[in-house]
């Protein structure tokens, strides 16, 4: 005779380890032997929900139409507009010496699923912005809202659905607010069914006569999903008014940022440091807007305070690493870069940018063995040849064309939509040309062509 | 016989001397002219640079966690389009 756990407990036991399937497993088989038993069938929820929860915050939803077909002013002030960080550019390297995106932004030293400002002017350049998650791009998150609506459901639970959203009486459960808060999350994060959700939550927001809240949350979350974003700011002033949370503030903001008044969401950002002060979110929140209008000594200067509440926040460090490489100090960024060693994420693009750092700060010992490793960690082709690139570069400024040649290539043979690679390529298939004899330019000729076709803003071609 | 070659250094010091006023009076023959009118020409040359190397941006939680849960995503349909695919076969 065992003595076994009760199998409600243990489910729970699982949950507080994150062993999200296990849990909902283990509810599956209690739901088979008794269908009613409601506690087994929010559990599951809320396990099946962990599984597949992202914050919400990081995230941005626009697709192309909403990009195109916004209502919003067409002509704002200088200064005022994420759509024309051109021309607020205030300290900071010349597109020259630092990349620019194909939206015409400086590559930021952080990435992050949201859709980065520089939203394109016409149908043709919106739909040629990279859209997958591989790039060194800013990507758009329609590759996560995709894989939500389709595959979130599909990871989880292969065999279909456990609780059928239709046949759902929303008005007993309004009634229940503990179990309608689980239920919300299980319908908005892993069913996406937002038109579900918002029925729900307005039931239960008018059940809790208007005091709740977390309700007028959830309800501001579902209306931005759905791209009413005056009604969603309506719902979260309301919600503001009632308690002041910090994360209403930052999905006020985000409201404030798609609506494409960054001005109005650093207000709002500074109000809730006179409540928060001091809060890492807010600052960096702060700090990204500074970003997106280009500005970037105020970028650096809120980083700077980021740091000083928590000296281990990657965005930041990320961030003023990138700003002071291209402004010219290598051994500062090398030194942001170091912080990583010591305790943030190990993967190839940290490698690479260390072995940057180290080549152009003169720490030659180093250099080889960084990209070593970063090219050991590389997760996918496209990282492969963003470091053979890179290589490639360290073998021009030790004068070795032809490992820089090879490594070129090496580039071009995991990725072939690199278009600094084939620029460079081009590039040195000049010099070959005019040191040794006139020999093939027309392949370099059409290797520019091919680089300008990938990357029409780039200068150097 | 020393006087005599002292005599004869100061003769050539001052032969030089002498030779560079002539140089100076050449000179100023030859006086700048700064035209303020007419064309202009300047040839720019382009030269084509190498792309910069590029610092790649590190990824936040988020993002990674979506990227995984895409890939888990595409390798599950790849999985059930290769059982489908079985099927008919094992069927036929």
């Amino acid at each position: 005779m065992g003595l076994e756990m009760e199998p409600l407990l243990l489910a729970w036991s699982y949950f507080r380890h994150r062993k999200f399937q296990l849990c909902a497993d283990l509810c599956m088989q209690m739901l088979e032997k008794s269908p009613y038993d409601q506690a087994a069938r929010i559990l599951k929820a809320r396990a099946l929900n962990e599984v597949v929860y992202i914050e919400e915050i990081d995230v941005d939803q626009e697709g192309i139409a909403g990009m195109i077909l916004n209502k919003n002013a067409q002509v704002p002030r200088p200064g005022t507009s994420l759509k024309l960080p051109g021309s607020n550019q205030t300290g900071g390297p010349s597109p020259a010496v630092r990349p620019i995106t194909q939206a015409g932004i400086p590559i930021t030293g952080f990435l992050r699923p949201s859709v980065q400002s520089g939203r394109p002017s016409t149908m043709e350049q919106a739909i040629r912005t990279p859209r997958i998650a591989y790039t060194a791009y800013p990507i758009a998150s329609s590759s996560g809202r995709f894989f939500r609506l389709v595959m979130a459901s599909m990871l989880t639970s292969p065999d279909g659905p456990f609780i059928n959203l239709s046949r759902l009486n929303l008005r007993k459960y309004a009634q229940k607010p503990k179990l309608a808060k689980a239920l919300f999350e299980y319908i908005f994060h892993h069913e996406n069914d937002v038109k579900t959700a918002v029925d729900l939550a307005a039931l239960s927001t008018e059940h809790s006569q208007y005091k709740d809240w977390w309700w007028k949350v959830q309800i501001g979350e579902c209306y931005y999903r759905l791209g009413m974003y005056l009604e969603a700011e309506k719902q979260f002033k309301s919600a503001l008014k009632q308690q002041e949370m910090v994360d209403t503030f930052l999905y006020l903001a985000k409201v404030y940022i798609s609506l494409d008044q960054p001005v109005t969401a650093l207000n709002l950002f500074k109000q809730g440091l006179d409540k928060f002060p001091g809060e890492e979110t807010l600052l960096c929140g702060i700090a990204r807007i500074y970003e997106e209008m280009n500005n970037i000594s105020s970028t650096t200067e809120y980083h700077k305070e980021v740091l000083k509440q928590d000296n281990t926040q990657v965005e930041a460090t990320a961030c003023i690493g990138s700003n002071h490489f291209y402004s010219d100090q290598p051994e500062v960024a090398l030194r942001f870069y170091r912080r990583f060693l010591q305790m943030g994420p190990y993967n190839s693009q940290l490698f690479n940018n260390l072995g940057i750092c180290c080549f152009y700060a003169q720490q030659y010992d180093m250099t080889l063995t960084s990209f070593e490793r970063a090219l050991s960690l590389a997760e996918n082709e496209e990282e492969v040849a963003e470091v053979w690139h890179n290589l490639g570069h360290v073998a021009v400024g030790i004068g070795d064309t032809n490992l820089a040649h090879q490594c070129f290539r090496l580039g071009l043979v995991n990725s072939n939509k690199h278009a600094e690679t084939y620029n460079n390529l081009a590039v040195l298939e000049m010099w070959k040309g005019h040191v040794k004899h006139m020999g093939d330019l027309q392949r370099s000729y059409i290797a520019a062509q091919k680089s300008e076709a990938a990357f029409p803003d780039h200068l150097g071609t | 016989m020393p006087k005599a070659a002292g005599k004869r250094i100061r003769r050539t010091f001052r032969k030089k001397l002498s030779n560079n006023s002539d140089m100076a009076e050449m000179k100023s023959m030859f006086r700048e002219v700064l035209p303020k009118q007419g064309q202009l020409s300047v040839e720019d040359i382009t030269t084509m640079v190498l792309c910069k190397p590029k610092l790649l941006p590190l990824k936040s939680l988020t993002l990674e966690k979506l990227e995984k849960m895409q890939q888990a995503a595409q390798d599950t349909i790849r999985q059930q389009e290769m059982a489908e695919k079985e099927q008919p076969q094992i069927s036929h």
